[in-house]
């Protein structure tokens, strides 16, 4: 059995107006108090380089893809989010993708992709936002999954930096 | 135009009054009688009784018959006892009787309104000096005051007194 | 003539402010209950979103009707009509400035209606609005409005009786029942030197009850157990939808002005400037909506601050410590003015 020791109240406490009085006084000074909440589309989350968002294909500055279509980020999504069709090229690398797709909407932003990727091709850029009308829309393919390489080194610098603590 | 409006708001009185007796449904009779406090309020305004019409909404409308309707809606009558009783044959097998007693309250009502004077001016006017708070006051106050005061104990009197009766009734109940 | 058409006047111009101020207290309900969370509130709809309350209605005019099965079809249409109503009438005593002009020798005065009777009228006529409410919660055949719509009329009659005591002190000391006159009555002298005579100062006791009486006259949070959320979904007005829950808004919003006006009026002196007695009817008008308003952030700010009573400690409190103290507040009074 529980037994519950009820706290001996006041005078002051049992007579309730001045426990509402200090209730209301917290209140108001929260009304002046700094807001909790962020104008969205105006204020857009800060992102950093840990920000794991939506994956996104490197670029070379000559305009070529990093990516050879090995298949390896395929394998590795545990959503089957990807899917990559490839063909040959006249390039050392031989191979590019021909349709490289994300399934936006069963892209669980795990990053295994990313940890997977042989070439350095696929990195998790800082890229959030996702809404749409149709599903069909959110599959993304290779013209809105490209981006420069500059546009993801913050993300490139610092997952090398990480790899370089585990390696030595 | 005083008389119109008068008569209209009668009218309205008395069929809500026949509302409150035919209704099957007990919430709708409740209303009924409602509307027709609002039509007595109503010429009492008329006739310049501020003060008790304001009364009669507060205490009849406001009070009495909410209470009315609470004990309705707890008691949940179901529909079944108030659809198996028809109004209309219960009403036409007991026409004489109620014939009878409506000639008798009509005669009593004109008979009634012959003593205070009907509609003369002057009854009016002595009427009218006692529809103002002030005067009220002053004739239950000062006046009558030992008549309101023994009114008032026995009406207190009646209260404990059902108080009473309830208590016993629920202890024979618990035994 | 004149005389008609001013009153008229007035009518549609404080029925339409009291329209618009339900409207607006809306949004600063919502406004204000932001602030207090850490949050911004609306502010899409127009600049800082005052044009809220518009949107709202727009869209509480395209919502589905919907009347439940069952009970009568009539009543369930009556009964919001019967809550806002009431609440919308009782705002025609209410002094909201001094003698604005005079035509003809006729005095156009700051209320629709001068009533001599004005403190009893306020308390029969918003008295009525329970029926609103119950009538809503009984024609919604369905379990959760009609115990909603029980304990709304419980506990109005209850925090009633309390109330019109509290009132007839207040009347007592200005020996009259004219919300104008008793209004007056607090701005011709003043206290100690310095004070204004308001009721409020004379009677601190009375104030508190009443102002706490007028939260459950209302079924305003802390004592808001004929919607109560968390026990009955939506209480009365749960299965009402569109304009006609619209109406029970409005009903409460304007229920709660008129008693923040009339708490104004028999408190704090109504239209009265303090150390300004000349003051012409405009800066009265402005001085009494400013005082009114304050109760209306009152209300708003108890809701957001304070937990839920029980609904028995709500009846308790109501007989067992209102009542009492109220008749005993009106003794002193009645001692007071004797000696």
């Amino acid at each position: 059995m529980v037994i519950v020791k009820r706290k001996q109240l006041t005078l002051g406490e049992r007579l309730y107006l001045p426990e509402i009085v200090r209730g209301l006084s917290i209140t108001v000074r929260k009304m002046f108090a700094k807001r909790a909440t962020r104008q969205y589309p105006e204020e857009p989350l800060v992102t950093t380089a840990v920000t794991r968002g939506q994956p996104r294909l490197a670029m070379n500055p000559d305009q070529t893809l990093r990516c050879v279509s090995c298949g390896m980020c395929e394998a590795a999504c545990p959503a089957y989010a990807i899917t990559i069709d490839a063909h040959e090229v006249e390039r050392e690398i031989e191979r590019e993708p021909e349709h490289f797709e994300i399934d936006m909407l069963r892209c669980i932003l795990c990053g295994f992709c990313e940890e997977a990727c042989p070439k350095e091709a696929i990195w998790m850029s800082d890229e959030l936002e996702l809404a749409d009308y149709t599903r069909a829309s959110l599959v993304y393919k290779l013209d809105r999954l490209v981006r420069p390489v500059s546009q993801l080194q913050g993300r490139i610098d610092y997952i090398e930096e990480i790899n370089r603590r585990w390696n030595n | 135009m005083e008389q119109l409006v008068f008569y209209s708001l009668g009218l309205g009185a008395v069929i809500g009054a026949l509302g409150v007796v035919t209704a099957k449904n007990p919430i709708l009779s409740v209303l009924s009688l409602l509307w027709t406090f609002f039509c007595l309020a109503c010429v009492y305004l008329l006739i310049g009784f501020e003060f008790l019409a304001v009364a009669q909404i507060l205490v009849y409308a406001g009070a009495i018959m909410v209470l009315f309707l609470f004990v309705i809606m707890l008691l949940n009558l179901g529909t079944s006892e108030a659809a198996d009783f028809d109004t209309a044959r219960a009403m036409g097998r007991r026409l004489p009787l109620v014939l009878l007693v409506g000639c008798t309250l009509a005669a009593l009502s004109i008979l009634a309104a012959q003593q205070v004077g009907g509609t003369s001016d002057e009854a009016r006017a002595d009427l009218r000096s006692v529809g103002s708070l002030t005067d009220l006051a002053q004739v239950m106050f000062g006046t009558y005051l030992l008549a309101f005061e023994a009114a008032s104990i026995l009406l207190l009197a009646g209260t404990v007194a059902v108080v009473m009766l309830a208590k016993r009734e629920r202890r024979k109940n618990a035994a | 003539m004149t005389v008609l058409l001013a009153t008229l006047l007035k009518v549609l111009v404080i029925f339409g402010c009291l329209i618009s101020a339900a409207g607006i207290s809306t949004l600063a309900e919502r406004k204000i209950s932001a602030w207090i969370q850490l949050r911004r509130g609306p502010n899409r709809v127009g600049p800082f979103g005052l044009l809220q309350p518009l949107a709202d209605g727009i869209k509480f005019m395209f919502k589905e009707e919907f009347v439940p099965p069952g009970k009568s079809r009539f009543l369930f249409i009556l009964a919001p009509a019967l809550a806002a109503v009431p609440a919308m009438m009782s705002v025609a005593v209410i002094p909201f400035t001094g003698r604005i002009a005079e035509i003809d020798g006729t005095p156009i005065l700051g209320s629709v209606a001068d009533l001599d009777m004005g403190a009893i009228f306020i308390m029969a006529v918003s008295g009525l609005g329970v029926y609103g409410i119950i009538l809503g919660g009984w024609a919604s055949n369905s379990k959760y409005p009609l115990l909603g719509g029980l304990r709304a009329a419980a506990q109005m009659i209850s925090y009633e009786l309390s109330m019109i005591l509290i009132i007839l002190a207040i009347v007592a000391m200005s020996g009259t029942l004219n919300l104008r006159e008793i209004a007056d009555a607090q701005n011709d002298h003043t206290l100690l030197g310095f004070l204004p005579a308001w009721n409020v100062f004379l009677q601190p006791l009375a104030f508190v009850l009443f102002v706490i009486c007028t939260f459950a006259e209302t079924n305003r949070h802390p004592f808001d157990f004929a919607e109560c959320e968390s026990e009955l979904v939506g209480g009365f007005h749960t299965e009402y939808s569109s304009m006609k829950f619209a109406l029970f808004f409005i009903g409460e919003y304007c229920a709660m002005i008129v008693m923040a006006c009339l708490t104004t009026t028999l408190f704090l002196g109504g239209a009265s400037v303090p150390f300004w007695a000349e003051a012409p009817w405009f800066i009265g008008l402005g001085s009494f909506v400013f005082k009114a308003a304050a109760f209306m952030f009152l209300f708003i700010w108890v809701r957001w601050s304070l937990p839920r009573f029980r609904y028995d400690q709500l009846m308790a409190l109501g007989w067992k410590v209102f009542l009492p103290l109220a008749i005993t507040n009106i003794f002193i009074t009645g001692l007071v003015l004797a000696l």
